[in-house]
């Protein structure tokens, strides 16, 4: 018994070592090393001094930066919850009046996917452009006159993400309201709930382990991303992950790069714990 | 609309008694197929009124339309003298005791017996006195605070049932609420039911395709089969006078003759089995018998007895016995090939002495031989 028991141990090690090795070698190995820069100085000529020098922290906190990060918390929380609204009436249709079709029109949920994010979002360019069809379909209809500024706002990167990671939300939600037991909704309207009570009382807070997955899955890459901001947002809608990338690329100056992705890190961390806490399931129940 | 009446079997008497659900007509189709065919019923206040049938009979749909749930394809449902056709079921002065039980698993004992409270705007102490009250009449006093995930089957059963009732609807419904519970829990929870129901005088209709649990608990039963209602009569009647050869089948164990009728006389009726045996038999008035025609006729097991003391005697065959305890199942071979099952009773005086393989007697009094309808 004993003898098995260890055996399926050294299995276990064994199946679990690449990913170890992999995770180990690939993500905290780097991610020890931003760490350390953070705390470096960065040479004039690019290069990096090790050492402690929590300046590059302090830097965070100036108004310039600080604008950006909260920039960055803003767009990504409006995006979560502009996914969160057009992509629960869609799950609920699919879960609940899918019957048959609900394999296909999940699958045409993750249609998007076949096609390369950087094409899909170039193709946001193309639409929003002072030229673009977005711009010629109003002049056409008439309610506008000549060509309207679409591109290079925050309204744009908010409508570029909320494209790109509505399906992120999607599947967690479909997954969490295909698992409800619809008697639960026939109970409910029995003790006298109309459809309105029923759904916020019973349905939505049962739901709330997808609602949960679906946000953190949308937030979090939305407060990194920096290929649609570039792309849609210009030079007047920077969020961290453009700024992150500029200190890297451009001003070479790693040390607050890196501070930078670590402040990102610890906030994202923070956000998602106080949202698991003050959103989790438990708030819910009382109402 | 007389001839429902017969069919029903009101009592005489019961007729002035005040109905809480009236089926009349009702037809629910699913396609082509008749779930449900044209079945009217009365069910009086304070009754516990079974729908008893194999699974597939209507019972269930029947349920789920005075629920609400379901919309009857014709026919009219009145609760409390109330239309119910399009009304919603939140807007129904009745309340549902589920197959699965339907828990809410997120709220906790006290707020799923209280939900239907607080939708009816009962606050405060009130709310709190009276969620206290259901679950104690359901002894789940103490549980309040339990996570459904935390309670056996036959407590989560308890809450669903505390649930309803909490509400003090005009007439409850139960879907097979003990079908997924052990035997013993079963047989315990049949008692309990029947007592609650006797101290809160709500009105129970009951789903069930278990014979023995309908008999046990119900003041009436409806039997169904294929959507349609077969006989509506009290325990005893149902048994002893079952209408037609399904309820017969049904309900209880049965020998089932058939043969062709010589003549009738009044209520007696003669008939002649293939084999050339003639047997004397009762016919109800609700049977129509018509002589030279086919007709089925039923003998109950423990009306059967050895020797020939009765109105009709066969001569059998002892092919199989079996022993019950408190009785004895013979199974004997009839000349014709027709099976007979006969109970004899272990009484301190019993004098069978069949064995295997042995020809015996067995008779039985015309009284005890029921002529069955189509």
């Amino acid at each position: 018994m004993r003898g098995q028991k260890s055996g399926w141990s050294l299995g276990l090690a064994g199946l679990l070592a690449p990913v170890t090795l992999w995770l180990g070698l690939f993500f905290l190995v780097p991610l020890l090393l931003i760490l350390a820069y953070s705390f470096g100085t960065s040479g004039v000529y690019g290069g990096i001094t090790l050492g402690f020098n929590p300046s590059n922290y302090l830097k965070v906190f100036d108004p310039l930066y600080l604008e950006i990060v909260v920039r960055t918390f803003v767009i990504a929380a409006i995006n979560t919850l502009i996914c969160l609204l057009l992509g629960y009436p869609l799950a609920y249709f699919i879960a609940f009046k899918g019957g048959r079709w609900k394999t296909i029109l999940i699958l045409m949920v993750m249609v998007p996917f076949w096609t390369s994010f950087l094409i899909r979002a170039y193709a946001w360019v193309v639409i929003l452009n002072g030229n673009g069809v977005a711009n010629k379909t109003l002049q056409f209809l008439g309610i506008t006159d000549g060509p309207v500024n679409l591109i290079f706002t925050p309204g744009a990167v908010t409508l570029g993400m909320a494209y790109a990671y509505l399906p992120f939300m999607i599947l967690p939600l479909y997954a969490a309201l295909e698992k409800f037991d619809p008697r639960l909704k026939e109970a409910a309207q029995d003790l006298g709930a109309s459809k309105w009570h029923t759904f916020w009382r019973i349905t939505f807070p049962l739901s709330m382990p997808g609602v949960i997955a679906g946000s953190i899955l949308v937030f979090i890459p939305s407060a990194g991303e920096f290929v649609i901001p570039n792309l849609l947002g210009g030079s007047r809608t920077v969020l961290i992950g453009n700024l992150v990338q500029q200190q890297f690329l451009q001003a070479r100056d790693w040390a607050f790069g890196s501070a930078l992705a670590m402040m990102l890190a610890a906030l994202l961390l923070a956000a998602i714990l106080f949202y698991v806490r003050h959103v989790g399931t438990d708030k819910l129940e009382g109402v | 609309m007389e001839e429902r009446r017969t069919m029903q079997q009101s009592p005489p008497g019961e007729t002035e008694r005040k109905v809480a659900v009236r089926l009349s007509g009702v037809t629910k189709s699913f396609g082509d197929f008749a779930a449900v065919d044209d079945v009217s019923l009365d069910i009086y206040e304070g009754e516990f009124f079974s729908l008893l049938g194999p699974s597939g009979c209507g019972k269930t749909t029947t349920l789920r339309m005075i629920a609400g749930f379901e919309e009857p394809t014709a026919g009219e449902i009145s609760v409390a003298g109330q239309q119910v056709q399009g009304v919603p079921p939140y807007k129904r002065p009745v309340n549902t005791v589920f197959q699965s039980y339907a828990i809410f698993p997120h709220l906790d004992v006290f707020d799923n017996v209280a939900f239907g409270l607080k939708r009816a705007g009962v606050k405060g102490d009130e709310l709190r006195r009276r969620v206290t009250k259901a679950c104690g009449m359901v002894q789940l006093a103490g549980y309040e605070k339990r996570r459904p995930n935390m309670l056996s089957g036959g407590q989560q059963q308890r809450v669903a049932l505390a649930r309803a009732l909490v509400n003090r609807p005009k007439v409850l419904l139960l879907d097979e609420p003990l079908g997924a519970l052990d035997l013993k829990l079963r047989k315990e929870l049949q008692l309990e039911l029947r007592t609650l129901q006797e101290e809160v005088g709500i009105t129970f209709v009951y789903v069930t395709h278990d014979q023995e649990e309908a008999l046990t608990m119900s003041d009436r039963i409806a039997v169904m089969n294929e959507g349609k209602v077969q006989q509506v009569a009290d325990p005893a009647t149902l048994y002893e006078r079952p209408r037609n050869r399904f309820v017969a089948g049904f309900i209880g164990q049965t020998n089932v003759i058939s043969g062709k009728v010589e003549s009738v006389n009044g209520d007696r009726v003669l008939i002649k089995t293939a084999a050339g045996a003639e047997i004397e038999a009762i016919a109800h008035e609700e049977v129509r018998v018509e002589v030279g025609a086919e007709a089925h006729l039923a003998v109950r097991p423990e009306k059967l007895r050895f020797g020939n003391s009765g109105d009709n005697v066969f001569a059998a065959e002892v092919r199989q016995i079996v022993y019950l305890g408190a009785s004895t199942q013979y199974i004997m071979k009839l000349a014709d090939g027709g099976r007979l099952i006969v109970y004899q009773q272990n009484a301190h005086d019993a004098t069978v002495n069949a064995a295997v393989g042995d020809e015996a007697q067995v008779s039985c009094d015309a009284t005890n031989c029921l002529v069955l309808g189509g």
